[in-house]
């Protein structure tokens, strides 16, 4: 473990400094490094993105469930509103959660994420694999996801990107818990506060929410963005 | 960009950094307090730990269907199979009060970790039979 983590650093260093970027927004969801096994979930997305001249949607459905005890695995139909106004499939994902260590066990908690999508009726694949880190400190949680994108396809310029999302989140009280979120990306920088909660009912029933209202940072014209995710756990 | 490229070269060293407490704790020798759930009841249903320092809570699950440990206090969930036992790290953490129950059982399976400064350090419940690791 402690080597397999050394390695990753280096690699994260290594591309840092080797891989140019893309374009494209990268906010989404801050991911968290903990998987509970048995546990199933249904989950809604929407993202909804505004400039000076666009005004972009998109959804995401999706179903997920633990299929080993720190290894979970989610499925994914992507919804998006095109240039006509019309909103349909837009592409497939599947995506695996991998908790690598014991929450608490170490001085920060880690996970793994990999995850495969194909845009629906185009020859655009992407690619992702990403670390998931959480450092607890106090009441307060700082969440830090790092991913490694690769695209291709005759649709599609064939590319590597880079993305970092970030959420410091004070856990105040298990339905209401603020969070200030930073979103990186290849020419675009975004920043905003976000609150999310969780209410529980009998068993593993468990309802989790998440608002996020993120600003662009690296544009002179409008760019915000408004983050919602639903996610219940049975 | 500029902005991007301060915040991926910290990332950096935040994991390099990481990795190096991570060689670190690991030959970090924690203290363990042993916790049984029989008849879906915590016991001791009240655990006194040290203030300022990681413990090891290993909880025997003696019923015949699974519980999960809950704690928004503690920041912990664990799922602890039947004749399983799970091994929930906790703290570091100030003096205090901190509650948790099992999900499955919330009215009955409930308990309080109390962080003081005068911990009961050999007060161990000691377990009837050794179960396998089973929690996650």
């Amino acid at each position: 473990m402690k080597k397999a983590l050394y390695a990753l650093a280096l690699l994260f260093n290594c591309f840092y400094s080797s891989f140019t970027f893309a374009d494209g927004v990268v906010v989404d969801k801050v991911y968290h490094p903990y998987v509970l096994p048995n546990e199933k979930e249904v989950e809604w997305r929407l993202l909804s993105h505004q400039t000076d001249n666009t005004n972009d949607l998109a959804q995401r459905f999706a179903y997920g469930q633990s299929v080993f005890d720190n290894m979970m695995v989610e499925l994914y139909i992507v919804g998006e509103r095109d240039v006509d106004g019309n909103f349909g499939v837009s592409a497939y994902e599947i995506e695996t959660r991998w908790m690598l260590t014991e929450q608490g066990e170490y001085w920060a908690d880690w996970g793994m994420l990999f995850e495969v999508e194909k845009e629906h009726n185009k020859d655009s694949w992407e690619v992702t694999s990403g670390l998931l880190f959480e450092k607890e400190i106090g009441r307060t949680s700082l969440s830090i996801n790092a991913f490694l994108i690769y695209e291709w396809g005759n649709d599609i310029q064939n590319e590597i990107e880079m993305e970092f999302r970030a959420q410091y989140r004070y856990r105040w009280l298990p339905q209401f818990q603020p969070a200030i979120e930073l979103y990186s990306g290849e020419d675009y920088v975004g920043i905003g506060p976000a609150f999310m909660g969780i209410q529980r009912f009998a068993g593993q029933k468990q309802l989790k929410w998440e608002l996020g209202f993120i600003t662009g940072l690296n544009g002179k014209s409008k760019d915000h963005i408004l983050r919602v995710a639903i996610e219940y756990e049975f | 960009m500029k902005l991007c490229s301060v915040f991926i070269k910290k990332i950096s060293i935040i994991s390099l950094f990481m990795s190096l407490i991570l060689s670190l704790n690991v030959w970090a020798k924690r203290v363990e307090y042993i916790v049984e759930l029989k008849d879906h009841l915590f016991s001791p249903s009240v655990i006194k730990i040290p203030a300022n320092e990681k413990i090891k809570l290993i909880i025997y699950n003696r019923d015949t269907t699974p519980e999960e440990f809950d704690s928004f206090d503690l920041n912990r969930e664990k799922v602890i199979f039947p004749n399983k036992k799970a091994v929930i790290f906790i703290g570091p953490l100030p003096e205090g009060k901190y509650q948790f129950f099992g999900e499955f059982n919330p009215n009955s399976a409930k308990g309080t970790i109390v962080v003081t400064s005068t911990p009961e350090r050999n007060k161990r419940v000691k377990p009837l039979q050794e179960n396998k690791p089973g929690g996650a």
